[in-house]
């Protein structure tokens, strides 16, 4: 095997361009380069500095409602285009940057199960994907190894595996509570899988339970691809061009993407050409770029002759219930992953009135402001409240009684493809460089109603069995579109999907999607782990097929 | 309009947070940690999108009571109060003094002494009840 490449020169015509340096692009940038081929990954945000992370600073809890809120609308870095959601149930959520979104993911590592890659064999409904939880499977374990994932094999929620790179986090009280609370029921739980090593592991830091996960980890170890990726692609040759915002896929007049141009941080106009493109811009801004990559080949935008691009968005739509005990859960401490898992309700039981099911996450309740705001007075109570309900002397008995005492189930609903919802360009909303941005059109499904109530009454059901002396439910929050799922569609119908099996377009020969947007169907649960399996499938086919690969 | 923070609106905001936070269960009341001084000025330091409504809230609260102020903003400008409130209660709970009452020492990190360890649950048998009941995954046509 070849041990990598020489770095590109800035006017070679490299190899393979990848368009995005998060989870996907990161993988498919050190196998690439790893196997000896010239690869230039373009990146709209920068090499995070984890010491600008908050997670060590008494403002922690402050900024994490703005400067690191991971709605890019309401946070509004340079880096970040904006997006309409005007017609949008769900707000998307995402990070510019390398290492992508998981920046500030919580690293929950759930990988489909088996029955997601055969939803309409099983359910009736949606598609089945090319492939299966068993062909998937190689490409997981490898992944696993090279994230440094922590937890305890031996989930009877999946099909045997291999073990976990890292022994599993302690759940901690929050996590012991949790699972107390589910054995009163006798119902499955889990110690949390998470992309957060308990041990030092591949340039990560063992993790310390700070509980800063979601504003980025302080101490190197959240595994983001900045760390477990980079240095190993670099070193293999891969050259990362950062604050580069692509603004088009330029193909030639046999209709072959021939690389892309794209604006620098200087506000210059660039060209990276290339005999290969991936694409790895995640669920919405990977669309974008494909319908702001109009030609004369190509008039609805690239790859798009089924008008397949920008449908059938999938974005998880999730509610969180809050249960609060008596005993001191210390339920400020990290880590900000999973503590414990449920899959109890997750396949499709057709006597509850919906298909397909939804994971459970059991979370701590962060700090002092937190127990105000996210799980406290601002969320969490009734929108005509008076002010006395809120401050005054129940101030600190809410604190009192909330603060290290509460925990907060995460249920991740799966959402099923539909072709009303959807990315498209904006007409009028550009980014800072004058590029269209997208408007998404989102409306959460009947079946995902009945889903979340049915899982929201579980997870009650638990929580006053297992002794919560108050609990709160926000059923279908705005703010959760972490999942950008399904805007690409994969399958074997040129006619009726976007990419084939091995993620390469049907229209453009050697234009090709590696993420989360070729997906057929989102499962019920946290994607990363699918998302970065998918990448290394399709990555490990195009190292193998490179000598039969149509290029510009 | 005028966004620096004099000291008739500092005293405004005083009395507004003291009415959202006052000293009771033990806890000191929030002018008690001075939210109203530098930490005030920290805090918008910290996230100038709030000071707007900020300043608004307390220019429309000068020559009203505390309690009639926050009353009248809550209908009339929730978003005022809110950047009140939450100025007062993120610099309340920075304070080491209210971190201590609450025993709280913020975010700290505690490593673990052996993360190889066998985990209580599974040395317990808690664990084992789960996988005494079986997979639960549906098996699948490939």
């Amino acid at each position: 095997m070849a041990t990598g490449s020489r770095p590109a020169k800035r006017d070679e015509v490299v190899d393979v361009l990848i368009i995005g340096a998060g989870p996907s692009g990161s993988v498919a940038a050190k196998h690439l380069a790893q196997a000896g081929m010239s690869v230039v990954t373009l990146e709209q945000g920068h090499m995070p500095d984890r010491n600008d992370f908050p997670g060590r600073k008494p403002e922690w809890e402050l900024v994490t409602q703005k400067q690191w809120h991971p709605n890019p609308n309401f946070r509004d870095r340079p880096r970040d285009y904006p997006i309409n959601t005007d017609e949008s149930d769900v707000h998307p959520l995402m990070f510019a940057g390398v290492g992508g979104s998981a920046t500030i993911y919580a690293g929950h590592w759930t990988p489909f199960l088996p029955s997601d890659f055969r939803v309409r064999s099983l359910d009736g409904v949606a598609d089945d994907w090319p492939f299966s939880y068993e062909e998937l499977l190689p490409d997981l374990e490898t992944v696993e190894r090279e994230v440094g994932v922590s937890g305890l094999p031996g989930n009877p929620a999946y099909p045997p595996k291999m073990s976990y790179p890292t022994p599993p986090l302690p759940i901690g009280k929050v996590g012991r509570k949790a699972a107390e609370c589910l054995d009163k029921m006798g119902w499955h739980w889990w110690p949390g899988t998470n992309a957060i090593p308990s041990l030092p592991y591949n340039g990560l830091n063992a993790c310390v339970r700070r509980g800063t996960c979601m504003s980025g980890c302080p101490e190197g170890a959240k595994s983001t691809t900045d760390i477990t990726y980079w240095p190993h692609a670099l070193k293999a040759g891969a050259r990362l061009v950062t604050g580069a915002r692509v603004r088009e896929i330029e193909v030639d007049d046999r209709g072959l993407a021939t690389g892309a141009i794209y604006i620098d941080e200087h506000g210059r106009e660039r060209r990276q050409k290339a005999h290969t493109v991936i694409v790895c811009a995640n669920g919405v801004g990977t669309p974008r770029l494909l319908l702001l990559s109009k030609s004369k080949h190509f008039p609805d935008g690239l790859a798009n002759s089924s008008g397949l691009v920008g449908k059938r968005l999938m974005m998880h739509p999730f509610s969180a219930v809050m249960a609060t005990f008596d005993e001191d859960l210390e339920s400020w401490r990290g880590p900000f992953g999973q503590n414990i898992a449920s899959f109890e309700f997750y396949e499709t039981d057709e006597k509850r009135g919906f298909v397909r099911g939804a994971k459970w996450g059991a979370m701590p309740a962060g700090g002092p402001l937190g127990a105000t705001s996210f799980v406290g007075t601002k969320v969490f109570t009734d929108p005509n409240a008076k002010v006395e309900d809120m401050w005054g002397p129940h101030f600190h008995d809410m604190v009192d009684r909330r603060f290290g005492h509460t925990m907060v189930w995460g249920i991740i609903g799966e959402d099923l493809p539909e072709e009303s919802n959807e990315v498209l360009l904006d007409d009028n909303l550009v980014d800072t460089d004058g590029i269209p941005a997208p408007k998404l059109k989102y409306k959460v499904s009947d079946n995902s109603e009945k889903m979340l109530k049915f899982h929201e009454d579980r997870v009650l059901e638990a929580m006053q069995a297992g002794g919560a002396i108050e609990t709160s439910v926000v059923h279908q929050m705005a703010d959760t579109g972490w999942h950008l799922l399904g805007t690409c569609l994969m399958g074997d119908d040129p006619k009726k999907s976007v990419v084939n099996r091995w993620g390469q377009t049907h229209d453009v020969p050697n234009l090709f999607v590696f993420d989360g947007s070729t997906f057929p169907t989102s499962g019920g649960l946290n994607p990363t782990a699918t998302i970065m399996s998918v990448a290394l499938r399709q990555t490990r086919h195009m190292i193998a097929e490179r000598r039969n690969q149509e290029a510009a | 309009m005028s966004t620096k923070l004099d000291d008739n609106l500092r005293a405004v905001f005083a009395g507004i947070a003291d009415f959202l936070i006052p000293e009771a269960l033990g806890m000191p009341s929030a002018s008690q940690v001075d939210v109203h001084g530098e930490l005030a000025d920290r805090i918008l330091g910290l996230r100038p999108d709030l000071r707007e409504d900020f300043m608004r809230g307390l220019k429309a609260a000068e020559g009203k009571s505390s309690e009639a102020a926050a009353q009248e903003l809550n209908t009339k400008d929730p978003a005022a109060l809110t950047a009140i409130g939450l100025v007062a209660s993120a610099g309340y709970y920075m304070t080491p003094k209210v971190r201590e009452l609450i025993g709280y020492k913020g975010q700290e990190s505690r490593p673990e002494a052996d993360p190889d360890a066998t985990p209580e649950y599974v040395a317990n048998g808690m664990l084992q009840q789960v996988i005494d009941r079986g997979p639960i995954f549906k098996p699948t046509p490939r």
